[in-house]
């Protein structure tokens, strides 16, 4: 994967419209009493509820008990659940909530950004690829860290769910509701800007783009 | 110059993030033994048909049918109608208790969901024809689901 080459063509559903739809037939088969129904279930969710649940700057281990607590509350909870189509969102929302909790509870004793001091480390490939790939990644990188705290909070949330509420992610981030559209929107241009400047945007991605 | 739409951007923004911030190896299959250990407490009872009653309703060949369900002090009663290739479901759960009904269709796993009333009543309506379950789950999460049979409309 050389960074920019993984970005999708525009138009195109991003991934999450199919992690949404797995979600879904999951919740459907398990409650039909197939126990490899929550199995799939759990793994398509689970990555989502890591970064919508990091995103609120919790610990590591903080961030796990968060997703831990909503799988527990979904099983204890699932009659609350009438739209199957709806799950998605039920487990994305329960998490931030609990996030949110956990974090002002815990806000003064967490040092800030740790995601930053954690080295990424790329995979394994030949050295030349792993060079390109890092500089493609880094300068990716870069253009996203680079952006304002609430640009990164609010750009990695809208990124890994399906329509947020915008009521509950105002309140999280400390926003008026009104204002969370317009500054999707800024933080987006920002971004489109900052991967120019970066001249991470040399490629498919730009023929891709639209006007 | 052309430049990236929002869902490119939001691409960039999840690759990056699924590179710099990943998620952690063994949490999946962590998390998938967590609940699959907190839902097996939740293994459904099975209820016991105990009446069956047909008779024909209208004209066009539209029928009705009732059925009654039982387990330890709860009873379901069913009254399943068909018109034409669809199906609904009027049920009333004795005594009354705060409770989603799922209906379980046989091949396509869509439930149809319905919290009953405090009266106990429920409906289901544009059920599909053919093999059917229905799951009743108590709100009460002290206590275990119970589930019918399998039946036929």
């Amino acid at each position: 994967m050389s960074g920019i080459g993984a970005v999708r063509p525009s138009g195109q559903a991003g991934p999450t419209d199919q992690v949404w739809q797995r979600a879904t037939d999951g919740f459907n088969r398990w409650v039909a009493g197939e126990p490899s129904g929550l199995d799939d279930l759990v793994a398509v969710m689970t990555p989502v509820l890591w970064h919508v649940v990091r995103s609120y700057r919790l610990s590591e281990t903080a961030a796990e008990d968060v997703i831990q607590t909503t799988w527990l509350a979904l099983v204890r909870r699932r009659a609350a659940i009438l739209d199957p189509t709806a799950i998605g969102g039920w487990l994305t929302t329960t998490a931030r909530r609990e996030a949110w909790r956990v974090a002002q509870a815990t806000s003064a004793a967490v040092p800030a950004d740790d995601e930053d001091l954690a080295p990424m480390l790329p995979r394994q490939r030949s050295a030349e690829d792993a060079v390109v790939q890092r500089d493609e990644g880094d300068r990716l990188w870069a253009a996203v860290d680079g952006l304002p705290e609430r640009c990164r909070r609010l750009l990695r949330i809208v990124a890994f769910e399906n329509r947020p509420d915008y009521r509950e992610l105002a309140a999280d981030l400390g926003m008026p509701v009104g204002s969370i559209g317009p500054t999707r929107g800024r933080c987006l241009a920002k971004l489109r800007v900052a991967l120019v400047q970066a001249g991470a945007t040399g490629t498919a991605a730009m023929e891709t783009g639209e006007y | 110059m052309s430049e990236l739409s929002r869902e490119a951007l939001l691409g960039i923004v999840r690759d990056v993030w699924e590179r710099r911030d990943p998620v952690p190896e063994h949490l999946v299959s962590a998390m998938q033994a967590t609940a699959a250990m907190a839902a097996s407490d939740l293994d459904a009872e099975l209820m016991e048909l105990v009446e069956r009653s047909t008779e024909l309703v209208g004209a066009r060949g539209s029928t009705a049918y009732t059925l009654r369900f039982v387990h330890d002090d709860t009873d379901l009663l069913l009254r399943v109608a068909v018109d034409g290739d669809r199906s609904r479901v009027d049920g009333w759960v004795v005594p009354p208790e705060p409770m989603t009904v799922r209906a379980l269709p046989g091949e396509v796993p869509t439930p149809y969901a319905a919290v009953v009333t405090e009266s106990g009543r429920f409906e289901l309506t544009d059920l599909p024809l053919g093999l059917l379950r229905l799951r009743l789950e108590p709100h009460d999460t002290t206590r275990p689901a119970f589930a019918t049979p399998t039946f036929e409309i």
